[in-house]
């Protein structure tokens, strides 16, 4: 008998904005062809405004500073000042940066006179005809963004990442040069090319300290800029690259076809097919999977209806793998107290168990497994685990 | 008569060491002072107080444990008491693993070769690992004690998955029934026949009916066609109105007899089953004469307009869902209707716009594209969000019963108990309970966890009703199910 599928429930307070259910417009003349790297195991996508269309439109990734979506930046307040959006700052906090900046140019070993000169050129309070130009001339350079020219996707419309005063995160901000000041990862893609000491020229809108009513604010260059990147799972970037063809996955500056993906995420993680199976499936089927259950809920993956934002998530889904004879949990052997367990952590947080069978054909070989085609010969079965309480009370008024 | 093991009440039988009575022979009757105790007996179940959380060593903890303790024990050592007359007698039968009782159910006392049975060998007996398990007897009393109504699952007696195709009912001896069956699809012809020919005419149909060859067609068009050739045939048989006097219609055999005045006997007039998804003829043959009124007479109806209006369900298309409907109808695309097209003024020109637009469709990045796996949807297409989810579901869904009827039997995961609710008692009969509300599959708490291929099996075996795992951790009982279940396809355009 089937379970009964139990609508989901919308979230009390909703502040965002629903955009798309994927980033694969539905007008051709927008160009959806994103960039991400594949650096140590992780797959990260750098350019902000790819970052916001990724995110916003079916939910994929975390940015890495954030708890889901990017949305770390300089300050938390941002204020609109003669026509632009900008992050605001308090004097002593901007003088705080500046001090950092000019660390890190000690470090870089620069002399105490050079790093003065560049914090007092950095410093100077900027015009916002000049802010407008820059912004343009900014975006012009970096243009073939922090990423070698050769690859077709990264073209973007020039004065619009700029200085807008409409777009949320009018932050003119590149990772590029920021990056490779101030991380310390090893080979980032973005940033060698311009090679230039001055950290980032991000803006910032520095408000005196003063006790006076009207607090005057000044459009300054921001010394160092915290840009976040975007982290997608091996799943998630897989699906963008296969499912809907608009991401390309570079690894060393090269960018990788999809059989030398598959092959690479399925020696990154051995259950790659099988979850990856999942993950396809409930995307087909217009749901959205989270990772990170695992750390709070003790699950493969969450599925929202819509995306986190609007709904709660309905069901907490354990991946498992079956053969054609339909035995064997080998992913997570249960046992009836770690299953009563997880039943009743779902149950607390009023979402349902759902286990989601792979069902593998016996005579499916290694080397089909090595291509994307095996999907298709992949089945999915999904069970939803239920308690039954067999107190009277409870039996006449709902069935099983 | 063959009883399941519904009702165990044993006996206490056990000897108890009574103070000062120990040169007395033990007797099971008591005596009218020992009753006058017993009666008397205080029948209040002992309050257990207010928890302590950890032991602190005082006497008066100790104390109220003890006091404690000492009141459970008693209260479970107790004899129950039965009246002798109350007591049914029953026999055990080891062959048959049955306990035979004398008659209707009651407090049951079992002799087995004339003695009575201890609590203790009926332990032994009873639930052994061939017949009742210990758990299974703890799922079965737990929910007995709650009212419900618990059979035991016997596989054979459930219809095979072909006798549920055929939907026949489950035979019984009332003629009534297998009159409905008679009403479909061509009635009259079986008008003039016998009962046992009726019969095997029931089950062929039933069986053609099934079959999904064509040739048996022929047989159903044809009976029409015996329609109209008998209507003429056993006129004289036949009669619209029941009459007190049963030797005219009798050869029917189809009436019930009634006293009263004469009126429409429904039951032999054909009504042709027009919404049957069988085939069937697109024309009717027209009525009996006698049936219609006056003059009126009715020539061969067509039908095949009608049958295709009937059996449809309706779609209610959200707002959404026709918003869909119109973009999709204005997304034909008409060239003339280009800008870009009208604007070119020979062949020449729209091949050169042709070729432009085709260079401006590079972006399909090769690494992509040009390889042997190609994603599965190009983002240049446009494409509304259904049809998209539509074009990447390349992992199909699959469902409990596929595949579950070549799976054998497993000794580990049987389906134990049908279970019925306990308000429905009203109408149930032992003969015919009806289906039941569910079956339980009876494990242990340190066992395995059903992996797909159990709860395929007992899925198969259950049919429509839901399979309850009892997991029992020694007296604590816990439920769960694991239902088979598709999900939805959720489209935000």
């Amino acid at each position: 008998m089937q379970a009964e599928f139990r609508a989901p429930r919308r979230r009390t307070r909703v502040q965002e904005e629903y955009e798309a259910p994927l980033p694969v417009s539905l007008r051709p003349e927008e160009r959806s062809l994103f960039r991400a790297e594949l650096i140590n195991q992780h797959v990260l996508v750098w350019d902000p405004e790819q970052i916001q269309k990724i995110h916003n439109q079916g939910f994929f990734g975390k940015g890495v500073l954030s708890r889901a979506r990017p949305d770390h930046s300089i300050s938390d307040q941002w204020e609109e000042h003669e026509g632009l959006f900008l992050p605001l700052v308090s004097q002593a906090r901007y003088e705080e940066l500046l001090r950092w900046a000019g660390a890190t140019l000690s470090a870089q070993g620069l002399d105490e006179e050079a790093v003065n000169q560049t914090l007092l050129q950095l410093s100077q309070p900027i015009g916002t005809e000049d802010l407008r130009g820059e912004g343009q001339m900014m975006n012009g350079q970096e243009g073939p963004g922090p990423e070698d020219e050769a690859s077709p996707c990264t073209e973007r419309a020039g004065p619009e990442g700029g200085a807008s005063p409409c777009t949320e995160r009018a932050n003119p901000n590149p990772d590029s040069d920021s990056f490779s000041d101030f991380d310390s990862e090893p080979g980032p893609g973005p940033g060698s090319g311009s090679g230039s000491l001055v950290p980032g020229p991000g803006f910032v809108l520095v408000v005196s300290d003063s006790e006076a009513a009207v607090q005057i604010r000044e459009v300054r260059r921001t010394p160092l800029s915290l840009s976040e990147y975007l982290q997608l799972s091996l799943e998630e970037a897989f699906f963008l690259v296969y499912g809907l063809g608009c991401l390309s996955v570079h690894m060393h500056q090269e960018p990788l076809s999809i059989v030398q993906l598959w092959r690479k995420f399925r020696s990154l993680h051995p259950d790659f097919v099988s979850s990856y199976a999942a993950y396809h499936h409930f995307r087909s089927r217009g749901w959205v999977p989270k990772e990170g259950g695992g750390a709070k809920y003790g699950v493969n993956l969450m599925l929202y209806r819509k995306g986190p934002p609007f709904y709660h998530a309905s069901y907490s889904v354990v991946i498992e793998r079956a053969d054609d004879a339909f035995e064997g949990s080998v992913l997570h052997p249960f046992s009836w107290r770690s299953l009563a367990a997880l039943s009743r952590i779902t149950a607390s947080v009023s979402k349902e168990l759902m286990l989601c069978y792979v069902v593998y054909p016996t005579d499916q070989s290694e080397a089909e497994l090595d291509s994307p085609e095996c999907l298709s010969r992949l089945k999915v079965q999904e069970v939803i685990v239920g308690r039954w309480v067999s107190s009277r009370e409870r039996a006449e008024q709902d069935d099983i | 008569m063959l009883l399941l093991l519904l009702l165990l009440r044993l006996v206490n039988m056990a000897d108890q060491n009574k103070t000062g009575t120990e040169g007395k022979l033990f007797s099971e009757i008591l005596s009218p002072s020992e009753l006058f105790a017993a009666r008397s007996r205080s029948h209040k179940i002992p309050v257990r107080g207010q928890k302590d959380f950890f032991p602190n060593d005082s006497d008066e903890q100790r104390q109220r444990l003890e006091q404690s303790l000492n009141e459970h024990w008693s209260l479970t050592s107790e004899e129950r008491v039965e009246r002798l007359g109350n007591l049914v007698k029953a026999i055990w039968i080891p062959s048959d693993q049955i306990v035979e009782l004398q008659s209707p159910a009651g407090n049951v006392q079992v002799f087995y070769r004339d003695l009575p049975l201890s609590i203790q060998d009926g332990y032994e007996r009873f639930l052994s690992s061939a017949t009742v398990s210990l758990q299974q007897y703890q799922v079965f009393g737990h929910l007995k004690r709650l009212g419900y109504v618990v059979h035991r699952f016997d596989p054979s007696s459930e219809p095979s998955s072909y006798a549920k195709q055929l939907n026949l009912p489950q035979s019984r001896d009332r003629a009534g029934r297998q009159l409905k069956r008679k009403r479909s699809p061509s009635p009259t012809a079986t008008c003039s026949y016998t009962e046992a020919q009726v019969e095997s005419t029931i089950e062929k149909m039933e069986e053609d009916k099934c079959s999904l060859e064509g040739d048996d067609a022929k047989k159903l068009a044809a009976s029409p066609d015996i329609q109209t050739a008998t209507t003429s045939g056993a006129d004289e048989g036949r009669s619209w109105w029941m009459t007190d006097d049963l030797g005219a219609s009798d050869k029917e055999l189809h009436h019930s007899p009634t006293s009263g005045s004469s009126r429409w006997d429904f039951s032999s007039i054909p009504f042709p089953d027009v919404g049957s998804s069988e085939r069937h003829p697109s024309c009717l043959a027209p009525p009996e004469p006698s049936l219609l009124p006056g003059d009126l007479t009715v020539g061969v109806c067509d039908i095949a307009s009608w049958r295709r209006k009937i059996n449809l369900r309706m779609v209610k298309m959200s707002s959404k869902e026709q918003k869909r409907e119109k973009d999709k109808r204005r997304r034909r695309w008409d060239v003339n209707k280009d800008r870009e097209v009208r604007r070119c003024r020979n062949w020449a020109e729209y091949h050169e716009l042709l070729a432009r637009r085709q260079r401006k469709r590079k972006g399909r990045p090769a690494h992509l594209w040009n390889r042997e796996v190609t994603p599965l949807h190009d983002p240049k297409q446009p494409i509304s969000t259904g049809e998209l989810l539509d074009k990447i579901s390349v992992i199909k869904s699959t469902h409990l019963l596929e595949g579950a009827s070549r799976l054998k039997g497993s000794e580990q995961w049987r389906i134990c108990f049908n279970v019925y609710q306990p308000d429905t008692v009203v109408d149930f009969k032992k003969s015919n309970p009806g289906k039941p509300y569910s079956r339980m599959c009876v494990c242990s708490f340190d066992g395995p966890v059903p992996d797909l291929r159990a709860i395929k099996l007992l899925a198969f075996q259950s049919g429509d009703i839901p399979v309850v795992f009892a997991v029992v951790d020694h007296g604590d009982i816990s439920f769960y199910t694991f239902k088979d279940f598709q999900l939805p396809i959720d489209v935000f355009p």
